[in-house]
């Protein structure tokens, strides 16, 4: 396991910084825990994959088996819809995380606000920013970040990861914990 | 309103009014001096605000702010600005000074914009003093036959005409004033509110816009460059388009007065033929539009890659985004560097006052890596001698390692992935590096293809590698092909030109402007700025290009090797992809949409911006984009196109402005206007839905464009036309029909015949009802018959 620091090495930021995901346990506690969760998807997650399966089918899993809701930014909305998947918002990513600081609105009508977002699938420098808005503005959202790298906005993130480790990771993440919801 | 000119004993002009009555209110004793001149016979009447100053316009800001607000991601929640600092922002806690993290981002916001503005601003007071020192103060202004509105932003936001040198000089000192007080607003303890900061934004990106239109209209007045040509002529570009046979100048930056003074002396001591005077970035549009012989080289993010070639016998620099340790790269190769700006001395020194001879001899011995020169005769001598004299030496001279070199400097590679953590696009460097080391160099030419050129890898590299030159060799195939034709900047857009596209473009028949500006800070390289101009033409949209971006479209090229300036029209009309010219030329885009409300409309331009940003906001669906927008003058341009109300795209780098600027499809009440000919107040769409707005990728940027076109005065025809390529777009790349279609239904009318069944289905289900289509603005004042009020 690499250290917990900013991938991009000038990306540092303020007196506060994401903890470091030491046990998946975590997050699925976090999950267990949150209201309404909601899982933000980007266009990266149309070339990454995890071992040999897409991430936009690992996505697919993930919300089905914690029964989150994804908001699908840009073109990556598409890729859901060819699968058949409904249960995938379109939004900007900018959108999104505008959306997220209005502590009334949540992606589809049901209890809110989301009290946890889970990001994913954007250059790096950009999701760097747009949870240095949620931190900033949305201090009712606690955030994860699902990717390899460290965004030390975040609530909670991965340390830096080498591949194996984070398909490790992903994959433990995809039990739900005591069951699903 | 009773509103005189009178001139002062230092012949500054005076305006007076003893009352201003102004939808802003009524102000008493308004006197304001403007410079030195005045134009007595100018008979279109003063509109409420001559020379705004920094808040005239507040209200205006207001309107636009309350309905797109600032969502701000801060780069740093801190602030060290003053000795009371750090003070820690974060969890609702305040600076010593009282500033919160929203406001503290606000002034980010304005900081770079002021900077930005300053830039453009400076470049014009040297252009403009330079030409009053060569030409006199008398010399007239002109844009070329058919323009009679020679300078709609000055005339809309100073109520100035300006026809002669003086008077230019007149209106930036307005300018220069106005960014004084913004400025000012910066430092501690001054402005406290982010709407404030904001609106200051809005305020100095309005004067930007006046300054650059001043640079460009003295420097086309002067130099001979096209005048609101739509034939500008073709222009080779690209490194291959530089002659290695002869003695090669490389000019860097955006002013090109210096370079007028190097290819002035080249043909008139009979030279010219031995010398070859390629530009990068701004520079190389205006030498090209000096000389249609002077070669375009590329965007900035080409200079290192030239500089590392060898090829430059001189490197000259001016101002504004040159690299700034281009001493050192240059020294690497030979090139001695020649700076011509005060701006941009580089430390070298000043050698204004010896003899010419002196300093080449000093250069081409490699005495001194280069000179800082304040004389503009001196500069075009000194830079002609010493490219001819070093020519022949540096010919013997290799630049760029060997491929076998690089293998085996590969070898010691430590993987330490550094490389690839200092890259702003996070390009596979060490991936590239460990293929290297197998002799295959291929990978390392692909990083190439997507580099923006910053070195940031080699100066994060432990190993001290050159890795930029390591790519640039692997690609040496690519580039020395590279060649292309780009349309030399045109200048403004004709009256003429205006008359033909105006009432299509109101009524959105034609369905928008597309205005490409700015930087190649490119997420992937420059094709998407290619493919998406093509796309909109294609769909009869105007595409209008300047600064880098105007040079990155022209280096795809067709199945028949031709660029798209070859294939399109350089005309202000559907279809057309025009080239205005360097960045201060992109104020003839904004002066494009003012002129729309002054010919077609008929609107009085002059102190009139409030009611002329309404027109254009509700009417003219003008998009800027930058898909590659780097510095804070970018900044500071687009603040100047937000206060216009017309929306501006920037691509995924541009997240790093920190705030966007975004409208709320979903709240009803955001999105009221009052109706000019009734008075009430009616519901409109959101359109445009964002005034700022950074996109993801490329299949973003496609549907964002067709949606922010969009207008609450299109007609039926002009809504469903643009409906039409909103949901084409949307379907071709967002995989399925938009779900917001029933919302930009006023009337049936406004329904594309074709999509009718799938959009009736969607307005059922949305238990759709007819919507009254206003004559819209946001602005109660403009209501006519007096039914409106202050507000
Ligand atoms: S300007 Fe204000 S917030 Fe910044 S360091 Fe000074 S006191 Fe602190
Ligand atoms: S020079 Fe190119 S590869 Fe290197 S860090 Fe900059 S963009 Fe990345
Ligand atoms: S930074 Fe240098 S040593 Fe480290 S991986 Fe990259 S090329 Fe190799």
């Amino acid at each position: 396991m690499m250290r917990a620091e900013p991938w991009q090495s000038a990306e540092v930021c303020g007196p506060t910084k994401a903890q470091g995901i030491k046990k998946t346990a975590v997050v699925g506690a976090l999950i267990k825990k949150a209201k309404y969760p909601l899982l933000v998807v980007g266009a990266q997650a149309l070339t990454e994959k995890t071992r040999k399966k897409s991430m936009i089918d690992y996505f697919i899993e993930f919300s089905t088996t914690h029964n989150i809701p994804i908001v699908a930014t840009a073109n990556t909305i598409k890729a859901f819809k060819e699968k058949g998947f409904d249960n995938a918002y379109s939004y900007g990513a900018m959108e999104i995380t505008g959306r997220l600081q209005d502590h009334e609105w949540k992606v589809a009508p049901k209890k809110g606000p989301h009290d946890l977002v889970m990001t994913f699938g954007f250059p790096y420098y950009m999701e760097w920013l747009m949870l240095s808005a949620l931190i900033n503005f949305s201090p009712h959202i606690k955030t994860v970040t699902l990717g390899r790298y460290y965004q030390p906005h975040a609530t909670w993130s991965f340390p830096n990861l080498k591949k194996q480790n984070w398909n490790d990771a992903l994959k433990e993440i995809l039990t739900p914990v005591g069951g699903a919801k | 309103m009773k509103v005189e000119f009178a001139l002062t004993e230092q012949k500054r002009a005076r305006l007076k009014a003893d009352k201003l009555d102004t939808g802003f209110g009524s102000f008493r004793n308004v006197e304001v001096t403007i410079g030195k001149v005045v134009d007595d016979d100018w008979d279109e009447p003063m509109g409420p605000t001559p020379m705004p100053d920094v808040t005239m316009l507040r209200s205006w800001d207001h309107k636009l702010l309350t309905r797109y607000r600032p969502a701000y991601m801060p780069a740093c929640q801190l602030c060290c600005l003053c000795t009371f600092g750090k003070c820690d922002l974060t969890s609702g806690k305040r600076g010593a000074c009282g500033l919160d993290i929203e406001g503290q981002s606000a002034r980010i916001v304005l900081a770079a914009a002021n900077i930005g503005c300053a830039a453009h601003l400076a470049h014009s007071r040297h252009m403009v003093d330079h030409m009053i020192h060569e030409f006199g103060p008398r010399f007239e202004l002109t844009q070329g036959d058919g323009v009679e509105i020679e300078a709609p932003v000055t005339r809309l936001v100073t109520g100035i005409r300006p026809r002669t040198l003086e008077e230019a000089s007149a209106v930036l000192d307005y300018c220069e004033t106005q960014l004084t007080h913004t400025l000012s607003a910066v430092h501690t303890g001054q402005e406290g509110s982010w709407i404030d900061f904001e609106s200051k934004a809005f305020h100095v990106g309005m004067v930007d816009q006046v300054g650059m239109e001043i640079a460009d209209l003295a420097q086309i007045s002067t130099l001979g460059f096209p005048q609101s040509d739509p034939e500008a002529p073709l222009v080779e570009a690209g490194i291959s388009s530089m002659d290695p046979k002869k003695a090669m100048i490389l000019a860097i930056g955006h002013n090109v007065v210096p370079a007028t003074y190097i290819m002035d002396y080249a043909s008139e001591t009979g030279v010219a033929d031995k010398i070859d005077i390629g530009g990068i970035c701004c520079t190389a549009w205006d030498i090209a539009r000096y000389d249609a012989k002077a070669k375009i080289v590329g965007p900035i993010s080409w200079q290192l890659r030239f500089v590392r070639s060898g090829f430059a016998d001189v490197v000259v620099v001016d101002e504004q985004c040159i690299r700034t340790d281009i001493v050192e790269h240059a020294k690497k190769v030979h090139s001695p560097v020649i700076a011509t700006c005060d701006k941009s001395a580089m430390g070298l020194p000043d050698r204004t006052d010896d003899d010419v001879d002196d300093i080449v001899q000093d250069l081409v011995s490699g005495k001194i890596a280069g000179v800082y020169l304040r004389d503009h005769a001196k500069i075009g001598e000194v830079v002609v001698k010493t490219a001819i004299k070093m020519h022949p030496k540096r010919k013997k001279k290799g630049s760029l390692p060997s491929k076998a070199k690089i293998k085996e400097l590969a070898q010691a590679c430590r993987q330490c992935s550094e490389c690839i953590r200092a890259c702003p696009n996070n390009q596979p460097v060490m991936d590239a590096v460990l293929a290297a080391q197998e002799g295959n160099l291929g990978p390392l030419a692909d990083v190439y293809d997507e580099c923006i050129g910053c070195a940031r890898c080699e100066s994060a590299c432990p190993n001290d590698y050159e890795l930029h030159s390591w790519m640039v060799k692997a690609a040496e195939g690519r580039w020395k092909q590279e060649s292309f034709m780009v349309r030399s900047g045109r200048g403004a857009i004709k009256d003429t030109e205006i008359r033909t596209v105006g009432q299509p473009i109101v009524f959105g028949e034609i369905p928008g402007v597309i205005a490409h500006v700015g930087c190649a800070n490119y997420p992937d390289g420059g094709r998407a700025i290619h493919d998406h101009a093509e796309e909109f033409a294609k769909r009869r949209f105007i595409v209008v290009f300047s600064g880098c971006a105007a040079m990155t479209v022209g280096t795809i090229k067709d199945d028949e090797g031709k660029s798209i300036y070859e294939r399109r029209p350089g005309t202000f009309d559907a279809g057309s992809v025009l080239n205005v010219g360097s960045c201060v030329a992109n104020s003839h885009i904004a002066g494009a949409a003012i002129k729309i409300a002054s010919i077609f409309a008929k609107r009085n331009l002059r102190g009139n911006y409030e009611e002329i940003a309404d027109y254009i906001h509700n009417r003219v669906g003008a998009v800027g984009i930058s898909w590659g927008a780097m510095s804070q003058k970018a900044a500071s341009i687009a603040a100047g196109f937000w206060r216009l109300g017309v929306p501006v795209i920037v691509g995924p780098h541009g997240t790093k402005y920190r705030r966007m600027l975004l409208g709320r499809a979903d709240k009803a009440e955001d999105w009221m206007v009052w109706d000019a000919r009734t008075g009430d107040r009616v519901q409109v769409a959101a359109g445009p839905e964002h005034l700022f707005y950074a996109v993801e990728n490329f299949e973003e940027m496609m549907v964002m464009t067709a949606k922010l076109a969009i207008r609450p005065n299109d007609t039926a025809k002009g809504r469903s036309i643009k409906l039409s390529h909103y949901i084409d777009l949307h379907e071709t790349y967002m995989g399925y029909f938009p779900e917001d279609i029933h919302t930009y239904i006023r009337r049936e009318t406004d329904i594309p015949i074709t999509l009718k069944a799938k959009i009736h289905a969607q307005m059922k289900e949305n238990k759709w009802k007819e919507k009254p289509i206003p004559d819209p603005t946001l602005v109660r004042r403009l209501v006519y018959g007096g039914k409106g009020g202050g507000e």
